[in-house]
């Protein structure tokens, strides 16, 4: 496996690697050191983007594309009939340092296959992350991936070497789970998740009494969901979400529109991987960050999933229209907040501005407020911005309506009415 | 009226700024030394500005003491614009954060704080974006040099991000744009202005290597059932690609 050139192996590599969809490199804060390479932002740097248009910010790459295990969902699975390669601790840590001086990078995700077993697989992703920290002095973002089934003891010294920590779900059922990963059952992806929450609150009090206690990934926890592959509704991932922010605080939930990696007969055979559904999803996640929302208030019982045809908040609003039209001078911001088309920035602004002016129309516009859906939701100084009051099925109906653009103007043309030049030429 | 002449720099129109009111100037003029037309038909009197370091640290106290530190951020990103204009913007944004005070980063929605507040946004926006856009090569000098081409001048903010960053080896970001670059020699950096290259600089052995498994790291992680060119333009312009190695074809010079 490592007798291929290097380049082969990066690309069969990061082919194997590219379907985990967390890419973040947000959340830690840490200064420079004079004569080290790296720091990190907390708001995260992204670097370039990709011609699918997700953004590239850390170098995404697996060990090994080998494994044990044989989940029917995954493109490494054991079954699979896929180039194999592995790459030597030293080449990752020299990719690393090289692209990250050039600023192709802002850090490291490294992520495996499991060879041998879950603790000997773990315990080459902590090598090489200790690596980079201690004999390379690297300073900039790395990421590693908790192996399923590892030693709680080995789990506690990856935190403590890198930013972020994660370990993926994958499917938000057991049954799920039993039927596609056989080999990993829920406990071995649950327990490490508690373990590194109860270890990430330990590190924040420590850190409180003394500036020298150690970090314990710094930049939180993430997992990951693949949405499409099993029968779940979107009600249960949602409420399977809101659960991992308030119970485990996981800092990211990511959902990855399953795209069919294999043709195994467990799988729904999609034509094009459900990237509408995956994008409600996320705006539903949106929502319960910041936005004040819980699960239950967006899905219930007799409406289990995701209207596709507007976003989550739309639909609240829709279902909900006795709240509304608010009073955008006098409204508190987590009403604000609840308007559909006013994001977190908006809602900020609109807070500010009205200390100081009257709020109209024309104000909101120039604060960059965007009115298309908030205009049936606000009133501004008394007056209704959205025209003619609606009630529920005819105000759906005027959302959902295409925005009309102008016709397109052609250039007149001296012999447009004649349908063949050639006519008046006489070369017929 | 008359016409106030700084040296182009942020400290030198902040001196400007401090002159003005000294001299009770109702709609004062700025220009750069070297835009400067000889004394044109209507021009009206000309006024030398002498850049002190000194009167602008204290024009910069005046303003935070009387207005805030987030509004003297949102002056010197809008500067940096270096649009058609701004001089005239922004004596009139300071003029008014001087008089209503704190209350002016609440006038969000009123002129001259909209429009330079919606200026600055977009600078303060490009100078993130090149945090990730800038892309060093190791020259043969023994420094790592990269180019860029932003449309504002972003140097003065993104060089304090690469000091912490690359604190390990000297560095130079040149623009190409402005003819200037930020030039870091493991102490402090500073900015050059008037920089031309005489030759191509040389790049050392490895850095086609680094350059190539780069691009071919990145050809293949794109998804292709996710194919979404649209997408990645809006993130990533077609007038910033020229100088990012990714999307520079493998067999072109560096």
């Amino acid at each position: 496996m490592i007798t291929l050139p290097l380049e082969q192996r990066l690309e069969i590599l990061a082919d194997s690697a590219k379907y985990d969809v967390s890419c973040s490199s947000s959340g830690s804060n840490r200064s420079g050191k004079a004569g080290a390479l790296g720091n990190t932002t907390s708001s995260g740097i992204c670097h370039s983007w990709t011609a699918d248009g997700r953004c590239i910010s850390l170098l995404k790459i697996l060990l090994t594309n080998a494994c044990i295990y044989d989940c029917a969902y995954c493109l490494n699975r054991r079954s699979n009939d896929i180039s194999r390669a592995a790459m030597t601790p030293d080449e990752i840590v020299d990719l690393t340092m090289n692209f990250y001086r050039r600023n192709y990078i802002e850090g490291l995700f490294l992520s495996t296959g499991v060879i041998r077993s879950a603790d000997y697989t773990m315990e080459q992703l902590i090598y090489v992350a200790k690596r980079l920290r201690e004999v390379e002095r690297f300073n900039g973002y790395i990421h590693l991936k908790l192996v399923p089934g590892a030693d709680p003891l080995l789990i506690a010294e990856a935190g403590r070497h890198a930013d972020r920590v994660s370990i993926n779900i994958e499917l938000p059922s057991r049954q799920s789970l039993a039927l596609l990963a056989p080999d990993k059952p829920r406990e071995s992806v649950i327990n490490p998740m508690r373990q590194v929450s109860g270890l990430i609150v330990e590190s924040k009090e420590a850190r409180k009494q003394s500036r020298n206690a150690p970090h314990f990934a710094p930049a939180g926890q993430s997992t990951q969901l693949i949405v499409g592959a099993t029968p779940e509704s979107d009600r249960e991932i949602i409420t399977l979400t809101e659960g991992l922010y308030n119970k485990l605080e996981l800092k990211r939930v990511y959902y990855s529109a399953f795209v069919p990696v294999s043709s195994d007969n467990r799988l729904p055979a999609l034509p094009t991987p459900p990237l509408l559904r995956e994008h409600r999803l996320y705006q539903a996640d949106w929502l319960l960050r910041f936005y004040g929302f819980s699960a239950h208030e967006l899905l219930d019982e007799t409406h289990p999933n995701l209207d596709m045809r507007f976003d989550p908040k739309s639909d609240w609003a829709l279902r909900h229209l006795e709240l509304f039209p608010v009073e955008v001078n006098r409204v508190d911001y987590e009403v604000l907040l609840r308007v559909p088309g006013i994001g977190v920035r908006s809602a900020q602004r609109i807070v500010q501005a009205r200390r100081g002016t009257r709020l109209g129309e024309v104000e909101l516009k120039k604060l960059g407020v965007v009115l298309k859906r908030a205009r049936y939701f606000l009133t501004a100084g008394g007056r209704y911005l959205g025209g003619i009051r609606l009630d529920g099925p005819r105000l759906m109906e005027r959302m959902l309506a295409p925005t009309r653009r102008p016709a397109r103007l052609d250039q007149l043309e001296l012999f447009a009415a004649i349908p063949d030049a050639s006519a008046l030429t006489g070369e017929l | 009226m008359t016409t106030y002449c700084y040296d182009g720099s942020f400290e030198g129109f902040l001196c400007a700024v401090a002159d003005c009111l000294e001299a009770g100037e109702g709609q004062p003029e700025f220009t750069r030394n070297r835009d400067r037309q000889a004394g044109g038909l209507f021009s009206g009197d000309m006024r030398e500005t002498v850049t002190d370091r000194a009167s602008a640290v204290e024009f910069r106290k005046r303003l935070v003491e009387a207005v805030s530190q987030e509004a003297f951020a949102t002056a010197r990103y809008a500067f940096h614009s270096r649009k058609a204009g701004i001089e005239q913007l922004l004596w009139r944004y300071l003029v008014m954060g001087l008089q209503v005070g704190g209350r002016l980063c609440l006038m969000l929605a009123e002129e001259p704080v909209h429009s330079v507040n919606r200026i600055a946004r977009q600078v303060a926006h490009e100078a993130h974006k090149f945090k990730g856009f800038v892309r060093f090569q190791e020259v043969e000098a023994g420094f790592l040099y990269a180019r860029i081409e932003p449309e504002a001048d972003i140097l003065p903010f993104i060089a304090p991000h690469f000091v912490e960053r690359v604190g390990d080896r000297p560095w130079m970001i040149h623009d190409l744009r402005r003819c200037q670059a930020a030039v870091f020699d493991l102490k402090s950096w500073r900015l050059i202005k008037d920089v031309e290259l005489t030759s191509e600089p040389g790049v050392t052995a490895g850095e086609h290597d680094y350059a190539a498994l780069w691009q071919r790291y990145f050809q293949r992680h794109a998804i292709a059932e996710r194919h979404n060119p649209k997408l990645q333009q809006k993130h990533v312009p077609l007038r910033y690609r020229k100088h990012l190695t990714e999307f520079k074809s493998p067999r072109t010079p560096l």
